[in-house]
């Protein structure tokens, strides 16, 4: 296992997300085929494409909820495609759900508190963490990025729709993030939550570079640099958003036959 | 349906500004606790041997075994019944490695080598139940674990050389340490009640920390903890560890208490009682276990003279019993601490209603 | 994917005999290490034992009459694991339950038999008693809990309390044997070698009828299960509805009707495995736990949801279980134990499982 210098050392060099050859099959299902795909420390990027066309399971093979059948996966030059999920979220990795996967019984401040926690020291203290900790001042930090403090001591069971997708995005933002995969997250806001969404987006640091899966391409098309559409488990086109969007193939096979804008 | 409803404490210290000092805020907070501890302290004054150890003793080991159980089953969503398993497996460790009236077996160390040892191995046992668990879906923790626990009852029963089979041990003294026989009542019961509290507080307390919380994370949604950095099957192992120390407590001052162990201490019935005690008290919140074992040695004491004077037969305990646990589970799934809490709830509402 | 009766290779697209050839072309050594045991243990059964043999490994007749009993007991097992197994895979119960429904089959099969003199006759009454049991207690209580399998489950405990205590009350706690008939009293020749005497004489294995009978029963009872889960169209339901419980109300079957027949079979089968014990063994309190613990650790070794799971570790739990009482007296449930144990830190989904 590198130590952190020598993964701090690589990170300027290459790429921040590397996959080579993957593929996942689920049963006699090619959900994924061959794809090779990279995407720089800082990049801004979009994965489109129609249901089915492999965009999740691209997803869940990078964050490790399911490991490919072949291929490799690596992040800012290591080798993770045998690690588990959470070694790879310690490493930078963080990701979002397109529902909405909280912790309903506890409170706001708790789910902000164990996505702080979950990448710092201390995860099987005994001892509670007082409120001077600097842990506590990051949690609420990050619940006022999100427009959540009013309902920080409410069960996230309780809070509307919108309020749970922020805090999904509270919690891919903990800790020091280098590189985050947002799935769907503009399903089911309304036109002012997406214009938040889009301002959160935007005004992330420059050294985290994510990758954005959306069906909704006027917000996704407008927090990225470059695009890549998939088809059937392949990757089918990569360029940039006004490219994408000018391609007659990609019209007809994408936006001509879903009808989205 | 609230079966596992998890506690919810008040927020991490960090309290809103109120008129009074944050001391008298907490003893307002935590009369009732603080209440019955006093109670608890002064019980020796005005109750008899009788009560001591068959009522109260038994009372607290058995709730601090159920705490364990409820500690992995509440804030952690794994039913387990091997913690009986666990503390009857301290029980014999210390008869083993102990004084008892078997020279051929017993080891005859001191009391201080021979506690230490028996938790190790108890909790040795807890964690490999958990290990085996850990990967499973939830649901399966029940089947394991009971497999685990009538494994053990049988090697109890047909195991000589080690268990001493269907006799087990007796004449298990408590040591005698600081100038105090600790096996008499009254000490005995300070003995019980001070791990019995110590095992509550340390719980409580441990519910709202890093471990405790993530715990909690790992029962309401163990994919999501898992993409926020923690190791699922690890935390999961080292609560049935925690758990298992707790369990291990239980069995030896069981097995002081009692004077005696043999398979029966742990077979299959006894281990449902367990988690009967559990469930029926309530698995949201540490004194649920407590409650849940009051109740339960109540009624073991005193049940056979209450269904004689009903008329019915007074050895259909367990039946008494199986009625009870299973009312409790058909309309209050959380138990007496969910009754309670839905009491003050109403109680806190019509408060409200009547302020306007 | 289908996982309750073992379509898991053939939905991956080849069949059985291709993942197997798969596996065999992946482990070269481990085949052959298998393959070897294999034929040195078929050597083991039928041939005659040479003369160091016996020093090390006893008399073959220990060997072979615990090998035997231990592979009618996995019948037995077999016929109280499966309906367990059965009922999980398809309504996600862990029906705890289930060995009191094997000790009232069995004592009720007693008394019938007792009535009428018919060992047969107890069968049907066994079965017919426990699946009204079953009915009912899908019926009247498990429908209102849908979805909530915890609850399900300690409603199951406490019903097992419950059941346990009135039958101890009824029955009282004496063990009772069940009468093997008349006309499958008595050993029968089998054509396994036991000994060579010193005469040339070859010594073949008596072994008792009722067991082999019971075996090919048990036997039967699973090819037919498996003909009618593959073949009819219940069964196609069953599987359907054990891969997807949603998608079965969404088509429109009577789901609650599919459980409530599907409980009660599982539960006359218990019934009926009941006779079973009662005859090989003996009826009394505390059987229901043990019974409970065997379709446990038959469906953990085997595999939660899968039939031939069922039967795969129940003929390793029966025969590790007889090898260990005759062997290793002091310490014979470690066995089955240990190889729990080992199954779960392994393949924690069982032998035939899928997570």
């Amino acid at each position: 296992m590198s130590s952190i210098a020598e993964r701090m050392a690589a990170a300027g060099t290459g790429n921040a997300i590397e996959l080579r050859g993957v593929s996942r099959r689920f049963g006699a299902l090619a959900a994924l085929s061959d794809v090779t795909l990279s995407v720089r420390p800082g990049e801004r990027r979009a994965v489109l494409g129609s249901n089915g066309a492999g965009k999740t399971t691209l997803l869940n093979c990078v964050t490790g909820d399911f490991p490919p059948t072949s291929g490799t996966v690596r992040f800012f030059g290591e080798d993770v495609t045998i690690l588990p999920p959470h070694e790879r979220i310690r490493r930078g990795l963080r990701r979002t759900y397109q529902i909405s996967l909280l912790f309903s019984r506890l409170s706001v401040r708790d789910n902000v508190y164990l996505a702080c926690r979950g990448v710092s020291r201390g995860r099987f203290s005994f001892i509670r963490t007082r409120a001077s900790d600097g842990l506590m001042q990051s949690v609420a930090d990050l619940i006022s990025l999100v427009h959540l403090e009013n309902v920080a001591e409410r069960p996230v069971g309780e809070l509307a729709h919108g309020q749970q997708r922020q805090l999904e995005i509270a919690l891919a933002l903990a800790g020091a993030p280098r590189f985050i995969l947002f799935d769907e997250p503009a399903a089911g806001l309304s036109p002012t939550e997406r214009s938040d969404l889009v301002a959160i987006l935007t005004a992330l640091p420059a050294h985290i570079g994510y990758i954005i899966i959306e069906h909704d391409m006027a917000v996704a098309l407008r927090v990225v640099e470059s695009v890549t559409m998939m088809h059937n488990g392949r990757i089918f086109k990569e360029g940039t958003p006004s490219e994408i969007e000018a391609d007659p193939e990609v019209q007809e096979l994408y936006l001509g036959s879903s009808g989205h804008a | 349906m609230a079966l596992l409803q998890s506690a919810q404490e008040s927020a991490l210290g960090i309290g809103s500004a109120q008129r009074s000092g944050p001391f008298a805020q907490w003893v307002s907070r935590n009369a009732a606790i603080l209440l019955l501890g006093l109670f608890m302290i002064l019980f020796p004054a005005i109750a008899n041997d009788f009560f001591l150890r068959q009522i109260a003793g038994w009372t607290m080991i058995l709730g601090m075994i159920a705490l364990s159980l409820t500690f992995l089953a509440g804030y952690g969503g794994m039913v387990s019944l091997a913690q009986m398993t666990v503390a009857g497996l301290a029980g014999y460790m210390i008869a083993v490695l102990g004084v008892s009236s078997l020279p051929k077996v017993s080891l005859f160390w001191p009391w201080w080598a021979a506690v230490p040892l028996a938790i190790v191995i108890a909790t040795a046992f807890g964690t490999l139940a958990g290990a085996l668990s850990a990967r499973t879906e939830g649901i399966y923790t029940i089947m394991i674990t009971l497999a685990l626990a009538t494994s053990f009852f049988y090697l109890t029963l047909q195991n000589w050389p080690i268990f001493n089979g269907f006799s087990g041990f007796t004449t298990i003294p408590a040591p005698h340490f600081l100038g105090v026989d600790w096996g008499k009542a009254v000490p005995l019961y300070y003995l019980i009640l001070f791990f019995a509290a110590l095992s509550y507080a340390v719980v409580l307390y441990v519910s709202r920390a890093p471990f405790g919380l993530a715990l909690q994370g790992v029962r309401d949604n163990p994919r999501r903890m898992e993409a926020i950095g923690y190791n699922v099957t690890a935390h999961r192992i080292a609560a049935y560890a925690f758990a298992a120390v707790i369990a291990a407590i239980g069995g030896i001052l069981l097995v002081w208490q009692n004077n005696q162990i043999s398979p029966f201490s742990v077979g299959v019935d006894v281990v449902i009682n367990l988690l009967i005690i559990a469930v029926v008290g309530g698995l949201g919140h540490p004194i649920g276990p407590f409650i849940g074992a009051l109740i339960y040695v109540m009624l073991r004491t005193f049940a056979l003279d209450a269904l004689v004077a009903v008329g019915l037969d007074g050895r259909r305990f367990q039946t008494l019993i199986g009625l009870g646990f299973l009312v409790i589970v058909l309309f209050s799934p959380d138990g007496v601490v969910g009754i309670w809490r839905r009491l003050r709830e109403r109680a806190r509402s019509s408060q409200r209603t009547s302020r306007r | 994917m289908s996982t309750v009766f073992g379509e898991g290779e053939a939905a991956r697209g080849g069949g059985r005999t291709d993942a197997f050839g798969r596996w065999i072309g992946h482990h070269p050594i481990w085949a052959l290490i298998i393959a070897v045991a294999v034929i040195f243990f078929v050597w083991l059964v039928l041939a005659p034992w040479p003369a160091g043999f016996e020093d090390v490994l006893g008399k073959k007749l220990i060997f072979i009459n615990a090998l035997f009993n231990g592979i009618t007991l996995g019948g037995l097992y077999f016929l109280v694991a499966t309906g367990f197994t059965l009922i999980f895979g398809l309504m996600r119960n862990v029906n705890l339950a289930h060995g009191s429904l094997y000790l009232f089959g069995g004592y009720m099969g007693y008394e019938a038999g007792d009535l009428t003199g018919s060992w047969l006759f107890g069968y049907v009454i066994a079965f017919i008693s426990c699946a009204i049991v079953g009915m009912a207690m899908q019926f009247l209580i498990f429908r209102r809990m849908e979805g909530q399998d915890l609850r399900q489950t300690l409603v199951t405990l406490g019903l097992s309390i419950i059941f346990s205590d009135l039958m101890v009350w009824v029955w009282g706690g004496n063990a009772i044997q069940i009468d093997t008939p008349d006309y499958l009293e008595g050993p029968v020749p089998t054509p396994i070698i036991v000994a060579v005497k010193s005469s040339g004489e070859t010594v073949f294995l008596y072994y008792p009828l009722v067991r082999l009978v019971i075996f090919a029963a048990a036997v039967a009872i699973g090819v037919g299960m498996w003909l009618a889960l593959n073949r009819t169209r219940v069964g196609v339901m069953i599987r359907a509805g054990v891969d997807d419980r949603n998608m079965l109300s969404v088509l429109g079957y009577r789901v609650q009707l599919l459980f409530i027949l599907v409980f009660a079979f599982g539960a006359g089968l218990a019934g009926m495995a009941g006779i079973v014990g009662g005859t090989f063994q003996s009826l009394s309190l505390g059987e229901d736990s043990h019974f409970l613990l065997a379709s446990l650790v038959v469906v953990i070794v085997g595999g939660m949801g899968s039939i031939p799971g069922a039967a795969l570790g129940a003929l390793i739990i029966g025969v590790s279980e007889q090898i260990g009482t005759v062997y290793f007296q002091n310490y014979s449930t470690v066995l089955s134990f240990l190889i729990m144990v080992i199954v779960l830190a392994l393949r924690p989904q069982g032998l035939l499982g899928r997570r």
